[in-house]
């Protein structure tokens, strides 16, 4: 296992959130390879707090996390006897604004500026930036551009690429399509799901919008007030009562399913997930 | 009755980089109006050049039959308010109340009339419980809430919503909807900015941006079901119709599933 919570309590200290529980009793695992997960949750329920315990951003104030081996325990933090650079190396996560974080001249040298600092030689650090810009599906002419005259959508692809080009075998995105127009959030989730179907990576995605969970994640995480409550598939996630509970809302693809099934009495053979599956879905029983 | 003409607005960052084109959009008292758009299409820079937070390199803007310029602008945000995408970066003051009397302070409304309307606005979003509280403790939905009230309290007849509800979760998301919807039965003029196909049902009318100009501006079904014009965008069609053309294009033909899906996809 390459990430493992131990009845894990968090609580954020000083002003403003004084005394506030943001984890209460987390215990999951994460595989390091071949995993496509979405984490969901009202706001302020945890999600981000969470996912920067995966690599060591925030340490748990009771129980452990382990991350490839590594125990990361307060008192060890606090005496420095843990390296933390291998696990940033392993686990790479994209913050919610990574537009923001841009700041070098060209995108060439914000994408190499984590592997440099990782000790990688700049030849070697330029082929990886060549082959991540194509991964997040821009050419190679990007790497001369500077990031501030790029679009929002080509802003967080490039940020996207720069934790890629770590190499991670985790990659951590917290709400990477907020904002997006329809053809770049459909673009970007693409390019997720190939990280994760053709590198094999572990992807996880931190969203509020049901239809990306329910057409592509093969695992749910639920955050609700500090606790995790769901941890399993989408499918009985979406079926069970406790969505209205958890204040979520029904994906389009399910709800469109449910009402065909109820108002016009067909029944489908299959559940789908995405409009093409429904299509298809709906072929089958009409032809 | 007219509420906003905007004739041949045209603005840039960088000469010969047009950011608007010709802009000519006219809109009546009450009405929703839907403005959709790509990424970089304009519809943020239009919100802000009408409340004056940016000035046109041509063209005019009147609200309520007053032309926006510098002498005016004070008097303009008076009749039209926005609220922003981020929740987060509209706060000011270290208390709701202090926040939603940062406008009115502005308007140098007497200190009575102030506390009144801020109670009576607080209450209109369901808020008066949160009036001594910290506003960065408060969830997305209830940060935009208190944005509204803020509005509602300079008593504005416009509201203009920038993409107010893409980050918020989704009760979050259904609460600004459903506020939203009341302040528009009650007569004041909405114009959204969205991405969110599913909210510009609640409009009467659906301006496309593309690339600073206006490709379309129509009712809100005629745009919904016309494929050319929302792919030109990057938007996307409604789940039911994109369905329906789907099944089409596989020559499924069932009159009774085409007809619930055209139903549906014009009431959501």
């Amino acid at each position: 296992m390459a990430i493992k919570f131990n009845r894990v309590d968090f609580k954020y200290k000083g002003e403003g959130k004084k005394g506030y529980l943001a984890l209460s009793n987390i215990s999951l695992s994460i595989q390091g390879e071949g995993e496509f997960i979405t984490l969901i949750g009202e706001t302020g329920s945890g999600k981000t707090t969470l996912v920067q315990h995966m690599n060591a951003l925030l340490v748990a104030d009771s129980g452990s996390v382990d991350i490839y081996g590594i125990k990361v325990e307060k008192e060890a933090v606090k005496k420095k006897k843990i390296r933390l650079n291998p696990i940033r190396k392993k686990v790479g996560l994209v913050f919610q604004f990574p537009e923001y974080q841009l700041f070098e001249e060209t995108v060439l040298k914000d994408i190499t500026f984590g592997p440099k600092n990782f000790g990688v030689p700049e030849k070697d650090a330029v082929e990886t930036a060549k082959s991540v810009i194509k991964i997040v599906g821009l050419d190679e002419s990007y790497l001369e551009r500077s990031p501030f005259n790029l679009s929002g959508g080509e802003k967080k692809r490039v940020s996207i690429a720069g934790i890629l080009a770590m190499e991670p075998d985790i990659l951590i995105l917290d709400e990477p399509t907020s904002g997006l127009d329809p053809l770049g959030r459909n673009a970007l989730l693409k390019v997720f799901f190939d990280i994760h179907q053709k590198l094999n990576k572990t992807v996880i995605i931190i969203t509020h919008d049901m239809n990306t969970v329910y057409e592509y994640a093969k695992r749910v995480l639920v955050m609700r007030d500090s606790y995790l409550v769901y941890d399993g598939d989408p499918v009985n996630l979406f079926t069970s009562k406790n969505i209205e509970n958890w204040n979520l809302d029904v994906p389009d693809v399910l709800d469109l399913t449910n009402k065909l099934e109820r108002d016009l009495g067909i029944s489908l053979k299959t559940r789908p997930r995405s409009a093409s599956d429904l299509t298809k879905a709906l072929e089958e029983v009409l032809r | 009755m007219r509420i906003i003409d905007i004739e041949n607005l045209s603005f840039h960052y960088r000469a010969g980089t047009p950011v608007l084109e010709d802009i000519t959009l006219h809109v009546d008292k009450g009405e929703w109006i839907t403005i959709l758009g790509h990424n970089g299409s304009g519809k943020s820079t239009l919100s802000k050049l009408l409340v004056g937070l940016l000035r046109a390199k041509k063209g005019t803007i009147k609200v309520g039959g007053l032309e926006l310029s510098e002498n005016t602008v004070y008097d303009i945000r008076k009749k039209i308010g926005i609220v922003f995408q981020n929740p987060d970066n509209q706060f000011v003051g270290v208390t709701v109340r202090d926040d939603i009397a940062f406008g009115l302070e502005n308007l140098q409304i007497p200190r009575d009339t102030m506390i009144e309307r801020i109670e009576q606005y607080a209450r209109k979003v369901d808020m008066a419980d949160y009036l001594n509280k910290e506003p960065h403790n408060l969830s997305g939905g209830q940060k935009q809430r208190v944005a509204i009230a803020g509005i509602l309290a300079m008593e504005t007849d416009i509201i203009i919503f920038d993409e107010a509800t893409s980050m918020l979760d989704p009760k979050g998301r259904n609460t600004i909807l459903s506020m939203m919807k009341q302040l528009n039965d009650e007569g004041v003029t909405v114009i959204n900015i969205t991405h969110d196909m599913k909210e510009s049902l609640y409009g009467d009318r659906i301006v496309v941006l593309k690339n600073g100009k206006i490709i379309k501006d129509d009712k809100t079904d005629a745009v919904l079901k016309d494929q050319e014009i929302l792919e030109k965008s990057n938007l996307e069609m409604l789940l039911p119709l994109r369905v329906l053309r789907l099944l089409e294009s596989e020559n499924v033909k069932d009159e009774k599933v085409r007809s619930y899906l055209w139903q549906l996809s014009l009431t959501g």
